[in-house]
């Protein structure tokens, strides 16, 4: 009994540390820098469709979606489309994927990256309150600020082939975004590597 | 020159050579992984083993088939040769691994995944060259993903020979989660948190295993268990478990397959399980027309013998009491006098059991569950009883009057003039009130039988219980000359009188014990409030009604008094309007060393039971039934009763209805009662409806319905 309202207490504890948001519902707004140092607020992007991409390019889940060159199309079709993309990068400042301003810059450049920004979130607060849980673990919100989908990249797992080849659930929002419809996969569990949050 | 530029080459070159190393250690594989098989030789037609061996750098790990939160499950690709196919890969039990708020399930230090392949039976005698493409993802705190290709030669021929690694093999294949096909294990859906979080509630006969236990979900896809796990009861082999649920989209599953977990790290076992929760018809599979209800006309004769019954249960024999006295002072009064007194009580009687009917009509109404004596359950009522029930025992100990204005009677003969019309009717209404935390043999069918049913049979049957109650005080003040056998009025009356008062006070003490259930510790500031209410009640019988000292100042004093101590200690201290809210869902069972070993009662737990092959003894009781007390005292805690329970390794369920839980309330009205006790005893065998014993218990009936249900009728 005693065991059980600990374990309890555990429970609430550790899913307050790591927020969830919601899919159909509004996404919690915030504000954050990036690696040039300016400032981006959710908020403001209100009539664009933003993706939040959980980012670590030493995670093998991540760099497969950037070497193969399909996450630099993604992010460029969704440019295209007057959308916005933020690349959010909480890995703390202590693990040696920790990247920083410098750093980030070159690997912008190498990458050829698409994105809007890369947002620095080393203390973890954006990655916390949208409860991100592995890179790649994206978010799609819409033009009205709501979240839209929520999830895996894709439906293949994998640290090596060609992603164009999977079933890109951020290519398929956007698709049923633009055309009205409703978002039919809207929450899927993310896949990859642990984001190495600050404590 | 020349020399130089040599020089130089050669320095870049060998730059070159130290670079292009670099990249190729740049990330070393932590993981060394071997094909190993458990035969040399094979027959055609015959299957064989083989394993993935992968041996890992400390603190590295691999990941099991549902790597969990992050992570990827290794993979094998196969290049086999024609005539050989592959089966799927078996995994062993992982370990869980909680890394900071992701949780993942891998295998560290060595796993050997093991995978069965089968030979047809037309391939030819020779040599066979297997290769498995293996890829997987090693992790510390970074991720590596890893692979190998792998290769193994495997002979075909007339005679099968094992393999040097066969017992290596053999060896995990110990470590496989077990397929148990007589195993029973239940899962229900519990109350769901949100529309997309549920809480699953898993529960199975967990054999020689004490602690470790959890369920490792399988891959899944639109949902995902979650990896908190609450274990909410384990012993006697009974574990019940809770996991959330989360739903990422689609419909709520069907089935949810993983393993049941038990056992510690370093021997932890699992067996493969398909949970298929919500099958409640699963969990209940008696029909409800087990339980037939009998015709109306015997029910209302049970209900008018129940009550006629009911006033020798303990709860209303110091009433009883009372009134016996009443009758004797009225002996020699006018008969028609007595038998409109008779009458008035009679009226207290159905008067308060109509109140009770509309209470419970009311509650049904408001969609809620009633039972027999659920007031017992409200902590305001038990306060309001007690205080009640000390103020009638004072007032027998002839501390005050109940009649205002009074003078102390000194003759016995004068009682009944003292017992008036007001003083009848409120007999039967205590009697009633303490009638309800009792009931009698008959009672529960006929009260069960009315709770089930509309409003004007609840009617009906209640006035004819409180009419069964009244009756044999009705047949007395018709027939006062049965009572002759009474010794003649005289001094001996006021001194039963003030006798009477003990067991009052003996009840007041009862009630008061429950209400600590309500109020914990601060249940002592209503003990204080009833020393003041004593004091109160001697100062208005000494001052105001004794001696009339004072008169008007007294009676100030007793209600300032009064006003003052409630205002203090019920509504400041006590805060009765708000008593404690305990966790009433998770009621624990408390044992006592040597006696039957109690567990929590849920209709999970009985089917359980049942489905291991054990009887199961479900007790329903409460705090504030007095009968079930004494079933339990007298017919259920003996020596008897609890070595053969032990025996038979029966299993003991206890449903604390103290509170009222609607579980217990609709499981009392599936056997058609309306109230505790209910004692069901369970045979194993599935065909067979359980046995309902009768209200009032003897050790006697619980063996034999214990042999019954275990098959031994003797």
């Amino acid at each position: 009994m005693k065991h059980a309202f600990i374990t309890l207490l555990a429970v609430a504890f550790c899913s307050t540390a790591l927020a969830e948001v919601e899919s159909g519902k509004p996404a919690p707004d915030f504000t954050a820098t990036d690696i040039h140092g300016k400032t981006h607020k959710l908020s403001d992007y209100r009539g664009k469709i933003v993706v939040l991409e959980a980012y670590n390019l030493d995670c093998p889940f991540v760099k497969n979606h950037y070497k193969t060159g399909a996450m630099q199309e993604l992010q460029k079709e969704i440019a295209s489309k007057g959308g916005i993309w933020l690349v959010v990068n909480s890995v703390h400042e202590g693990n040696s994927s920790h990247r920083n301003a410098e750093a980030a810059k070159n690997e912008w450049a190498t990458q050829k990256m698409n994105a809007t920004a890369w947002l620095d979130d080393s203390s973890g607060e954006v990655g916390k309150k949208y409860g991100m849980r592995t890179t790649p673990h994206v978010f799609v919100i819409d033009q009205q600020g709501v979240l839209a989908y929520q999830g895996a990249i894709d439906d293949k797992a994998a640290t090596n082939g060609d992603p164009r080849e999977a079933r890109n659930y951020v290519r398929e929002t956007l698709a049923k975004l633009e055309a009205g419809g409703r978002v039919q996969v809207s929450h899927t569990k993310p896949y990859g590597c642990g984001i190495k949050y600050a404590n | 020159m020349m020399r130089y530029r040599s020089l130089r080459l050669v320095v870049l070159a060998s730059m070159v050579a130290v670079l292009s190393l670099r990249a190729m250690q740049a990330e070393p594989s932590h993981t060394q992984a071997r094909l190993v098989l458990d035969s040399d030789t094979v027959r055609p037609g015959e299957s064989f083993l083989a394993g993935i061996q992968l041996i890992m750098d400390a603190e590295w790990h691999t990941y099991w088939r549902n790597p969990g939160a992050s992570g990827m499950a290794t993979a094998i690709d196969w290049e086999l040769p024609e005539g050989v196919t592959a089966g799927p890969i078996q995994w062993p039990v992982p370990s869980k691994l909680p890394e900071d708020e992701l949780t993942t399930y891998i295998y560290e230090k060595e796993v050997v995944l093991l995978v069965p392949l089968q030979v047809a039976t037309n391939v030819a005698a020779g040599s066979l060259v297997l290769k498995a493409q293996v890829s997987w993802l090693e992790c510390k705190v970074q991720c590596i993903p890893g692979g190998a290709s792998l290769e193994a030669t495997l002979r075909v021929g007339p005679e099968s020979k094992p393999s040097a690694a066969a017992s290596q093999l053999r060896h995990w294949q110990t470590k496989l989660p077990q397929t148990q096909s007589t195993l029973d294990v239940q899962a229900t859906w519990a109350a769901p948190q949100t529309d997309k979080l549920r809480n699953l509630v898993i529960e199975w006969m967990a054999k020689d295993l004490t602690q470790g236990f959890d369920f490792y979900p399988h891959e899944s896809d639109g949902f995902e268990v979650q990896p908190n796990t609450v274990v909410t009861q384990s012993g006697n082999g009974v574990v019940r478990l809770t996991k959330g649920v989360k739903l990422l989209s689609g419909e709520w599953p069907g089935t949810i397959s993983g393993l049941l977990i038990g056992g510690t790290a370093t021997n932890r076992t699992g067996i493969k399980v398909t949970l298929q929760p919500g099958s409640k018809d699963k969990t209940s599979n008696i029909p409800d027309a087990a339980v037939p209800l009998p015709p109306l006309l015997q029910m209302l004769l049970y209900a008018f013998i129940g009550g006629i019954i009911l006033n020798i249960m303990p709860c209303v024999l110091p009433v009883i009491a009372l009134k016996i006295l009443g009758f004797v002072g009225q002996a020699r009064d006018e008969p028609a006098k007595v038998r409109r007194m008779g009458l008035v009580y009679a009226l207290g009687v159905v008067v308060s059991f109509l109140m009770l009917a509309g209470l419970v009509i009311g509650v049904k109404a408001a969609g809620h569950q009633a039972g027999w004596g659920m007031q017992f359950g409200n902590p305001q009522f038990l306060v309001i009883l007690v205080v009640v029930v000390t103020l009638v025992a004072l007032n027998l100990f002839g501390l005050f009057e109940i009649t205002p204005g009074a003078r102390v009677m000194d003759t016995a003969g004068a009682l009944a003039s003292r017992q008036g019309y007001v003083g009848a009717f409120f007999n039967g209404v205590l009697a009633t009130v303490l009638a309800t935390p009792c009931t009698a043999p008959f009672l529960g069918v006929a009260l069960g039988f009315a709770f089930a049913q509309g409003a004007a049979s609840i009617v009906l049957m209640f006035t004819v219980v409180a009419l069964g109650l009244a009756f044999p005080y009705v047949l007395l003040s018709w027939q006062p000359a049965w009572l002759r056998f009474l010794p003649r009025p005289g001094a001996w009356m006021e001194r039963f009188k003030v006798l009477m008062g003990f067991p009052l006070l003996a009840t007041a003490i009862w009630l008061y014990s429950l209400t600590l259930i309500h109020y914990g510790p601060r249940a002592w500031w209503l003990a204080l409030f009833l020393v003041v209410l004593g004091l109160a009640a001697w100062v208005y019988g000494e001052f105001v009604q004794r001696h009339r000292v004072r008169p008007v100042l007294a009676a100030a004093c007793a209600v300032g008094l009064l006003a003052v101590g409630f205002a203090y200690t019920i509504e400041g201290q006590l805060r009765w309007r708000s008593p404690i809210t305990a966790n009433a869902a998770n009621s624990s069972v408390s044992n006592k060393p040597g006696g039957i070993d109690w567990h929590p009662w849920s209709p999970e737990a009985v089917e359980l039971g049942r489905a291991n092959g054990r009887v199961v003894l479900v007790d329903f009781t409460a705090d504030w039934c007095l009968t079930c007390q004494a079933n339990k005292k007298f017919a259920l805690e003996v020596p008897e009763v609890q070595s053969r329970l032990k025996e038979l390794n029966a299993l003991a369920l206890l449903g604390d209805y103290t509170r009222l839980p609607a579980a217990i309330t609709r499981e009392l009205n599936r056997f058609g009662r309306a109230g505790v006790p209910l004692v069901l005893v369970f045979s194993p065998a599935r065909d067979q409806p359980p046995q309902v014993l009768p209200e009032a218990l003897t050790p006697g009936v619980v063996l034999g319905a214990l042999n019954r249900a275990a098959g031994r009728e003797r």
